[in-house]
């Protein structure tokens, strides 16, 4: 009570027009504040919101028999998606089966048996660093070694796959960690408890529990191989092709690759056709995030 | 006779090994007297497995021994001693001939090709008969001991199991195989470069004009090769304009989302933004040159500033919609994991909500953020499709941002698309610049994951 006396001041007076008038200034400026993030936000979308549009009035006319049937063409009439899209089929096929068994079996050695030593650590550390470099440096990788010094195929799906797979492991590795990470060790114990071995409690219990975790994490890691452009560029898949890939070594483009040749023909024609690409192309990315939704919300398991 | 086919036959024998192991198995596991140290199916893995690897290991090694072998048999036939003795010709010839044989190509140009191609087909049908009877001999002395080996003591699940984790450390290896293989790959192709080149040019020098003249006595013909303006376009567009719009939007979005958005714009929104990240980077570039690129010039040229076409301003905005997902999720997580009593205490005190981020969430938070930047910045200068199809070729050192600037990536695509040999030093030009890349782009990481690892530490 003492202080109060000493200091003398007069309590604040909060009706008084001054201390008012600084409230007043202090809430609008929350409310400024507050529609600045909303503005912010609202940008964001509205941006992803007007790049659809754009692709989508620009090539929903650009849609025909012909585009989903057809190859790649000289005239912008007769062009096709068919190639580009066995192209893709065939290199994602190359690079989920590469990809996935390496990077499940790799989630499970580094989560479950890796011992703490310096050997394990460098494994973690060059998994962590490959998810972050540029992709474009994969494709460096897949000129210099699979294409000059291995002699594989050039513009080949074969190659393209390999390269994508590289990329797309890390992703597997990181999200297959975290899914094996996320059973329970109640689990395990039980299952050591009735004799189970070291192996069997992975393969026949942990492992189950953790697969929708691992797919989804491999979806989205498929689509963003399913995206990616820079790396094919390197190892040659711009070639013009003009009918689709038999196999895996035939000379193929992808989607991406494909709409980018198209983006830099001259002729008017081709920007309705590069749209309808692109509707193309998201359509598969959005089917398969949605894919990776629905697992992740079907079979997502609080412990 | 291909690879395939045999190795489909492989597998066909492994799978009989299984079954017929894993019967002679059951049989004794179900006599009482003793119990089988491991389960029958343990027992029908571990002949499978013997019947199947050591054969399919032949078969790699056969497939790529044996073009060797075919090529020697068929020089050494009468057909081939009216080759002509070397040079592109040979090559051309033999290589139809091949192709005609297996059946890749119908038509021969080269009338010996022709000639040949019977040749090719006897041997490769006659290597390949070894190559099947081999492998089948391997296959079947595998399995079959493995067979003789199945008894009620053997411990067959011990070997599988440590077959098992044989594989689970290979599979890891490919890992640090890749990144040995990337550090490899440019360490050695930029050194090649370097021996034409000196360091010191490429990495101060301020002119950059890689196109190498046909003739020597043409102007120019040596190319220069001084990176300063890649470096610059680069910084631009990845870490200056990009940044300028990327850091606000992202940044408000996240203080929106995480303080003053409802549950269910929380929920409808976060995805959005994902959905803004997942689009992928072709598009993006098509939609800069189609749309945006136009539209900055003709502001540009209402400025009354020189613009082109091709600008950095472009480029940079499209780049910074793309990484404000990357900032905005890096600022969530980051305000999210300050502590609640430090909001509660501001908030106590009187403070605004706004108020209460500006002056304690987002300094409390602000090596998260700082962190988060710099992975966006290093994501930023990495990014290549925006930049081949919306910035420019010309390498302009330049402060105006409506004019054409090129960057390290939109270089090192140009430089190896086009039809050159491959050891030119314009071609070994993009490896060095990939070097650089990787160097930046990881010291990158490596800061910005010490600076958000340690800002955690703080709060733990």
């Amino acid at each position: 009570m003492s202080d109060v006396a000493r200091t003398a001041r007069p309590p604040t007076d909060w009706n008084a027009a001054p201390m008012q008038r600084r409230i007043r200034r202090r809430y609008a400026a929350e409310r400024r504040f507050r529609l600045l993030g909303l503005a912010a936000l609202l940008l964001s979308a509205g941006f992803l919101v007007f790049l659809l549009a754009t692709v989508a009035t620009n090539g929903l006319s650009g849609f025909s028999w012909m585009f989903l049937t057809g190859s790649d063409a000289t005239e912008p009439a007769r062009v096709g998606i068919w190639g580009a899209l066995k192209g893709s089929l065939l290199t994602m096929a190359v690079t989920f089966a590469l990809a996935f068994p390496i990077g499940v079996l790799t989630a499970i050695y580094l989560e479950e048996y890796a011992p703490r030593n310096r050997w394990t650590d460098m494994i973690e550390v060059s998994i962590n660093n490959l998810a972050a470099v540029p992709s474009i440096i994969f494709g460096l990788l897949g000129l210099a070694v699979f294409l000059n010094f291995m002699h594989l195929p050039r513009s080949a799906p074969l190659v393209g796959g390999i390269t994508l797979a590289l990329m797309t492991m890390p992703v597997i590795v990181i999200a297959g960690r975290n899914a094996v990470k996320a059973v329970p060790p109640s689990i395990r114990d039980a299952a050591l408890g009735v004799g189970a071995s070291r192996i069997q409690v992975v393969f026949h219990h942990v492992l189950p529990l953790a697969l929708p975790g691992i797919l989804t994490g491999t979806i989205v890691g498929m689509a963003r191989a399913l995206g990616e452009t820079a790396p094919l560029l390197m190892i040659g898949m711009r070639a013009f092709i003009a009918s689709p890939p038999g196999g895996i070594s035939d000379p193929a483009t992808v989607l991406p690759v494909q709409i980018f040749l198209w983006s830099d023909e001259a002729s008017r024609g081709f920007v309705e056709k590069t749209s309808a690409a692109i509707v193309v192309l998201l359509v598969f990315l959005l089917a398969m995030n949605g894919i990776a939704i629905y697992l992740r919300n079907k079979f997502e398991r609080r412990w | 006779m291909a690879f395939w086919p045999i190795a489909l036959l492989i597998a066909g024998l492994g799978l009989v090994a299984w079954l017929a192991a894993r019967a002679k198995a059951a049989a004794f596991a179900r006599a009482p007297q003793r119990r089988a140290h491991s389960l029958p199916s343990y027992h029908g893995w571990y002949v499978a497995l013997w019947a199947a690897i050591p054969a399919l290991l032949f078969l790699l090694a056969w497939t790529n021994l044996s073009a060797g072998l075919i090529r020697q048999t068929v020089l050494a036939s009468p057909e081939a001693a009216a080759l002509p003795d070397f040079g592109l010709r040979r090559q051309a010839i033999l290589g139809e001939a091949r192709g005609l044989a297996r059946g890749d190509i119908e038509q021969a140009f080269q009338p010996q090709a022709r000639q040949l191609a019977p040749v090719y087909v006897d041997a490769i049908r006659f290597y390949s008969l070894i190559g099947l009877g081999v492998a089948a001999l391997i296959g079947f002395a595998g399995g079959g001991w493995a067979y003789t080996r199945v008894a009620p003591a053997f411990r067959a699940r011990t070997r599988v199991e440590r077959t098992v984790m044989a594989t689970l450390l290979l599979a890891s290896l490919v890992a640090v195989l890749t990144t040995i293989g990337i550090i490899l790959s440019l360490v050695v192709e930029a050194a090649r470069f370097f021996a034409a080149v000196s360091p010191a040019e490429f990495l101060f020098g301020l002119n950059w004009s890689p196109q190498t003249a046909i003739r020597a006595d043409q102007a120019g013909s040596s190319g220069a090769f001084g990176a300063i303006p890649l470096f610059w376009g680069t910084i631009f567009i990845g870490a200056i304009i990009a940044m300028l719009v990327a850091i606000p939007l992202g940044l408000m979005s996240a203080i929106y989302l995480t303080e003053y958005a409802r549950p269910v714009v929380r929920r409808w929104m976060k995805p959005i933004l994902e959905i803004l990240a997942g689009v992928p980077t072709v598009v993006y570039g098509y939609f800069a040159a189609l749309t945006v690129a136009p539209a900055v010039r003709d502001f540009g040229l209402m400025l009354g500033l020189p613009a082109s076409s091709e600008s950095a301003l472009a480029a940079g905005l499209v780049m910074g919609i793309m990484i404000i997902p990357f900032v905005s999720s890096m600022a969530d997580d980051s305000i999210a994991a300050v502590p609640q009593a430090m909001r509660d205490g501001s908030l106590a005190m009187g403070a605004t909500t706004s108020e209460t981020i500006r002056k304690v969430l987002v300094p409390a938070a602000l090596p998260g953020v700082v962190g988060g930047v710099l992975l966006a910045v290093s994501r930023a200068i990495g990014e290549t499709m925006i930049v081949v199809m919306a910035a420019g070729l010309a390498a302009n050192l330049t402060l105006n941002p409506f004019e054409s600037v090129t960057t390290v990536t939109t270089q090192i695509v140009m430089l190896l698309t086009g039809d050159q040999e491959f050891d030119s030093p314009k071609t070994l030009a993009a490896f060095a610049l990939g070097l650089v890349l990787f160097l930046v782009t990881l010291a990158l990481n490596i800061i910005a994951l010490r600076v958000v690892k340690k800002y955690r530490e703080a709060y733990e």
